[in-house]
C-alpha cells in the first residue's frame, strides 16, 4: 500500500470518483452519473477510463469492492471508499485550496472583489 | 440500432489486456448497455447519438493505450490491430448509394454504413455465425451484391421470400393474393409500362439473364413464385428501378448486409458516384458545407 504523499496530486477522474464514493458505495454506472453532476457534465467518463481507474484505485486501496450488499445483479459490483481514499481525498482536496489561494492571491481574483 | 452497438461494444471489449477483460469486462458492457438504455429513453437526437459514439470510441483508444502500456509485446498489439480491422471489414462496411432507384428514402450520394452481421446470410461472413442476428424479412432494406455483377452492391427492399407468388397490377404488387400498402413507393411517370408495371409479361430488350431465367422457370399463372434460397427485390423508386423485375432473383448468400446509417449525404449526380474523378474531389473541397445533406445525417434508412 502506498503512502498519501505518493498518491497525490490525483488525476481529475480519480479525485471525482472518490467524491462520489464519499457518501455512499455505487456502481460503475452511478459513479459516472455523480461524477457527470459534480462537473455539470464537463466529465464524463467513458467505461474504460472508469474501470481503469478503479482498477488502479483498487491496487492502491483507495477503494473496495462492497462486499455486504445482496447482489441483486451479479452484473453490477459495488465500490466503496476505503478510510485511506478518504484521507487522501482529503488531503487533494486541501492541496487543491492552497493552490487555488494561491491563484486567487497572485491574479487578484480574490472571491467578490 | 441499439442491439448492433452493443453487440459491438462486446466484440471491442477484446482489445483490452485479457486480465482487465475478465475482471471488468461484463460490468463495462453493463455500463455500455445502461449508457445506450437512458440516451434512447431521453429520445436522444442524433447529435446526442454521435457524441456518444464519438466519445467512446475515444474512451477505448485511450484507455486501451493505457491498459496496455505494460505490455510491451508486440504480439499483445496484434491482437488489438487484428480486432480492428476486424471490426471495420467484417462487421460494418462502408456503401455509397449512386443512383436513385430508392429514392425518396435513400438518396443518390447517400454514404452509409452496412451492418454485416445482423442477417443469416448463408455463411458468406463467418461472424455471423458468431453473433446474434436475425432472417430477412418482407419490407427490409437489403444490401446485396448484384447477380449480374457481383463487383457491385445494390440496395433494394425485399418484397418476396421463398414460396411468395408475386405480381404487379398497375403499378400495384399483389403477394400472395393481397394488394401490399406501400407508403414507402414513389412513383415518378404517371404513364403505364405493361412490362414494369403489370408484371410479369413476357421477357423484352431490358431483360437480362437471370430474368430470363425467371420468366423461363419460375412464372406460372401471371404470378412469379419466388424460388428456395432467393429473395425478389424491388426499388422503392418503382417506375426507375432496375430490379428483380429485369435481372430476376437475389441468391440469399448475395445478401451483405442491412444499411445502418447515413453517415455522410452529398448531392451529387450519379456519375460521380459511379467513376472516380478529380471533379468530384474538387467539387466537394469548395461545397462541402452547403452540398452536404446535413438534414440527412445519421438517419436509418
Amino acid at each position: 500500500m502506498k503512502k498519501l504523499p505518493d498518491l497525490l496530486p490525483l488525476t481529475a477522474p480519480v479525485f471525482h470518483i472518490l467524491l462520489a464514493l464519499a457518501d455512499e458505495e455505487r456502481h460503475g454506472y452511478g459513479i459516472m452519473q455523480d461524477v457527470a453532476r459534480q462537473t455539470n457534465d464537463a466529465l464524463q467518463l467513458g467505461p474504460g477510463t472508469l474501470y481503469g481507474c478503479l482498477k488502479r484505485m483498487l491496487a492502491a486501496g483507495l477503494v473496495e469492492e462492497s462486499d455486504e450488499r445482496e447482489l441483486d445483479d451479479e452484473r453490477r459490483r459495488y465500490y466503496r471508499m476505503t478510510a485511506l481514499g478518504r484521507s487522501t481525498v482529503r488531503a487533494e482536496a486541501a492541496r487543491l485550496a492552497g493552490a487555488v489561494s494561491a491563484a486567487k492571491a497572485r491574479l487578484g481574483l480574490a472571491g467578490g472583489k | 440500432m441499439l442491439g448492433l452497438l452493443c453487440r459491438i461494444y462486446s466484440v471491442m471489449l477484446y482489445a483490452y489486456p485479457r486480465e482487465f477483460r475478465l475482471r471488468y469486462g461484463v460490468e463495462m458492457q453493463q455500463f455500455f448497455h445502461d449508457r445506450c438504455r437512458e440516451l434512447a429513453r431521453a429520445h436522444a437526437g442524433r447529435g446526442a447519438w454521435l457524441r456518444f459514439v464519438l466519445r467512446n470510441l475515444s474512451d477505448w483508444i485511450v484507455s486501451i493505450v493505457r491498459e496496455r502500456r505494460a505490455l510491451k509485446l508486440v504480439q499483445e498489439w496484434a491482437v488489438t490491430i487484428l480486432l480492428f480491422l476486424f471490426v471495420t471489414t467484417s462487421m460494418v462496411q462502408a456503401y455509397v448509394v449512386p443512383t436513385g432507384s430508392m429514392e425518396n428514402n435513400i438518396l443518390v450520394g447517400d454514404h452509409m454504413l452496412v451492418d454485416k452481421v445482423g442477417f443469416e446470410n448463408g455463411g458468406s461472413n463467418w461472424a455471423s455465425y458468431v453473433l446474434p442476428h436475425r432472417e430477412v424479412k418482407r419490407g427490409d432494406i437489403i444490401a446485396f451484391r448484384y447477380p449480374e455483377d457481383v463487383r457491385q452492391t445494390y440496395v433494394k427492399r425485399v418484397i418476396g421470400l421463398p414460396g411468395d407468388h408475386i405480381r404487379l397490377e398497375n403499378k400495384q404488387v399483389i403477394r400472395n393474393g393481397q394488394k401490399l400498402d406501400e407508403r414507402y413507393v414513389r412513383h415518378s411517370s404517371p404513364g403505364i409500362d405493361d412490362y414494369r408495371d403489370n408484371f410479369p409479361t413476357a421477357p423484352d430488350l431490358y431483360t437480362l439473364g437471370g430474368g430470363r431465367e425467371m420468366f423461363a422457370g419460375h412464372v406460372q399463372d401471371g404470378e412469379v413464385i419466388v424460388p428456395p434460397d432467393t429473395l425478389f427485390v424491388l426499388g422503392d423508386n418503382r417506375d426507375n428501378s432496375l430490379d428483380s423485375r429485369y435481372w430476376g432473383f437475389v441468391p440469399s448468400n448475395y445478401v451483405t448486409g442491412k444499411p445502418l446509417v447515413i453517415y455522410w449525404s452529398y448531392d451529387a449526380p450519379t456519375s460521380d458516384y459511379v467513376e472516380w474523378n478529380f471533379r468530384h474531389v474538387e467539387d466537394v473541397a469548395l461545397h462541402f458545407f452547403s452540398k452536404t445533406r446535413w438534414d440527412r445525417t445519421l438517419k436509418t434508412p
